[in-house]
């Protein structure tokens, strides 16, 4: 059939497409540019800056504290949230009560938001009415003076439950799902081979949830990035920037303290951090190790 | 092991739940009992703490704004993404695959990377502080998420059906808006959930742009009213305004939580 409809074709992508450019990538292209400048939003003076502004970033000790922690985040919190997204997808299998229950709840914490998680977990932590703190009283562990989130051994991990809280449902249903891709004859045949369910796991499940598991890592990467409202609404990057991270740093930074040079030259290497790192874990986990077996 | 299972799914169940009831609890009672008692009955009840959030602390405001706001960006968002994500599926022409691309880039990476840019933009353009300004900002940042799950559904929809049509006399717009959106509609079901779930909680770009109290949505009031000094202490009207933030998602949630299942693997089981 002969179609030509290129007015077609240009007058239905416009909209979306002068949005897109307009108030997307043009400020991402002003942002490469401003940090080339120095400039204090409080003052009308706009230098060229050179390097000066990226020298800054590499000498930058706050920087670093906050890369550290999304670091943490990433790996230390993401093994949390997988080993228990893991457990909880695998006893989710068998639907009696307790698990139907769990099911229906199980994204209710992802439903109600990071702002919502934020608040409630710094009001469990606080040191006058949180149960936190109650629980540990009660245990006998004695307690922190100015409470979990002003003591700088434990405003990270305080942090890192909430948003664990906040992010474990995702990945039960994910992981969830990669089980019951698994076909039921394999489970019932290791089973008539009396596999035990341990061995049953790391040989079958493990294994057959590659897909899954990808998609969990680099949803779990970007998803860590962008960790804002949790942080700065419970710990605002302190005490002592214990708990920055690298968006809270930046806000800081540009909106509090009107460095838009610097603060720009902060997101550009953010951002291509951020490229590069997921990039490199797609390329790891760019094909399934268990196809050059099969 | 079953004793094991069993224990490990309540204390799951616990665990999303207890928080929230705590809350809840809390948001009926005196602040005095907040502290004294955690976990028992409010007494006396207080209702009023709901009261006291909703005028004073300006959450009523926020939540107005915040409803406001939410639906006028999936009005103009849906039919925006629906059209993009239409011809990107359907139609093959020069430079596709590099406009498919770049939207699918914006999922990559965190967009309150453009902070500074984005507000001297809109600044210049009069628009920060208002709602209009605020909504057109997340039309664009929800385009590519849209447009990524959308395509997925144009894409599935057999050929025979648009080819029926043209022969019929049907025009390129009409095969669009009567024939084509119709068919996606679980697709736009998907994808309307997805972002008035986000838009709803929106807060790094909402907290930049918007800095006057009038114009605040719902999640920066809220934020708002737990660091303002004279309400630390009033944790009644603090829980009372956390849970107004809550219900309407958790009835919406009860209602769509097998959809939401099903649609969040839709978007990411392909990646």
């Amino acid at each position: 059939m002969q179609r030509r409809p290129g007015w077609f074709i240009a007058g239905f992508l416009a909209p979306a497409l002068l949005l897109y450019v307009g108030l997307v990538l043009f400020p991402l292209q002003q942002a490469v540019q401003i940090s080339f400048f120095q400039w204090r939003g409080t003052s009308s003076v706009v230098k060229p800056a050179g390097t000066a502004n990226y020298q800054q970033v590499v000498r930058d000790p706050v920087f670093y504290e906050a890369l550290g922690n999304n670091a943490w985040m990433a790996v230390v919190v993401g093994l949390v949230v997988f080993a228990v997204a893991m457990l909880a997808a695998h006893a989710l299998k068998k639907r009696d009560r307790p698990a139907k229950i769990l099911d229906a709840l199980v994204l209710v914490p992802m439903a109600v938001s990071s702002v919502v998680a934020a608040l409630l977990w710094q009001f469990m932590f606080h040191p006058q009415m949180g149960p936190v703190p109650e629980l540990q009283k009660m245990l006998g562990l004695g307690e922190f003076q100015s409470g979990w989130l002003a003591t700088p051994a434990t405003a990270l991990p305080a942090v890192g439950v909430a948003l664990a809280w906040l992010s474990i449902g995702f990945y039960v249903v994910l992981f969830g799902a990669g089980m019951q891709q698994i076909p039921g004859e394999v489970m019932e045949s290791a089973d008539m081979d009396g596999i035990p369910g341990w061995a049953k796991f790391w040989r079958i499940t493990w294994p057959l949830l590659w897909t899954v598991r990808r998609t969990a890592v680099i949803y779990w990467f970007i998803s860590v990035m962008n960790t804002f409202a949790i942080v700065y609404l419970m710990t605002k990057g302190g005490p002592d920037h214990r708990t920055e991270v690298m968006l809270t740093y930046l806000y800081i930074t540009a909106v509090e303290n009107s460095q838009y040079g610097y603060g720009s030259a902060l997101a550009v290497v953010n951002l291509v951090l951020v490229l590069a790192i997921s990039g490199l874990l797609m390329w790891l986990m760019r094909r399934d190790p268990a196809e050059a077996r099969a | 092991m079953k004793v094991l299972r069993g224990l490990f799914l309540w204390a799951c169940v616990l665990a999303v739940v207890l928080p929230l009831l705590w809350v809840v609890l809390g948001s009926f009672k005196p602040s005095l009992q907040v502290i004294a008692d955690p976990w028992g009955l409010p007494s006396p009840f207080k209702p009023q703490n709901y009261r006291e959030a909703w005028t004073e602390a300006a959450i009523g405001t926020g939540f107005l704004n915040s409803l406001i706001v939410t639906l006028t960006t999936l009005l103009i968002l849906l039919p925006i993404g629906a059209m993009a994500s239409y011809v990107l599926a359907r139609f093959k022409f020069w430079g596709r695959t590099f406009i498919a691309n770049t939207f699918l880039a914006g999922m990559m990476f965190p967009v309150f990377l453009v902070m500074i840019p984005l507000f001297l933009l809109m600044r210049t353009l009069g628009l920060t502080n208002s709602l209009g300004g605020l909504i057109i900002v997340y039309v664009a940042y929800s385009l590519s998420f849209t447009i990524f799950v959308l395509q997925g559904f144009f894409q599935a929809i057999p050929v025979e059906l648009e080819e029926a049509s043209l022969l019929d006399g049907c025009s390129e717009s009409a095969l669009f808006w009567r024939v084509m959106l119709p068919i996606a509609k679980p697709g736009l079901i998907v994808v309307g959930i997805f972002n008035a779930i986000g838009l709803w909680n929106e807060y790094g770009l909402a907290l930049v742009l918007m800095t006057e109290k009038s114009q605040r949505t719902l999640p920066l009031a809220i934020a708002d009213l737990s660091q303002t000094q004279q309400y630390q202490a009033d944790y009644g009207a603090l829980f009372a305004a956390l849970v107004i933030v809550m219900v309407p998602l958790l009835i919406l949630y009860w209602f769509i939580k097998d959809r939401l299942k099903e649609s969040m693997l839709a978007g990411s089981l392909k990646g």
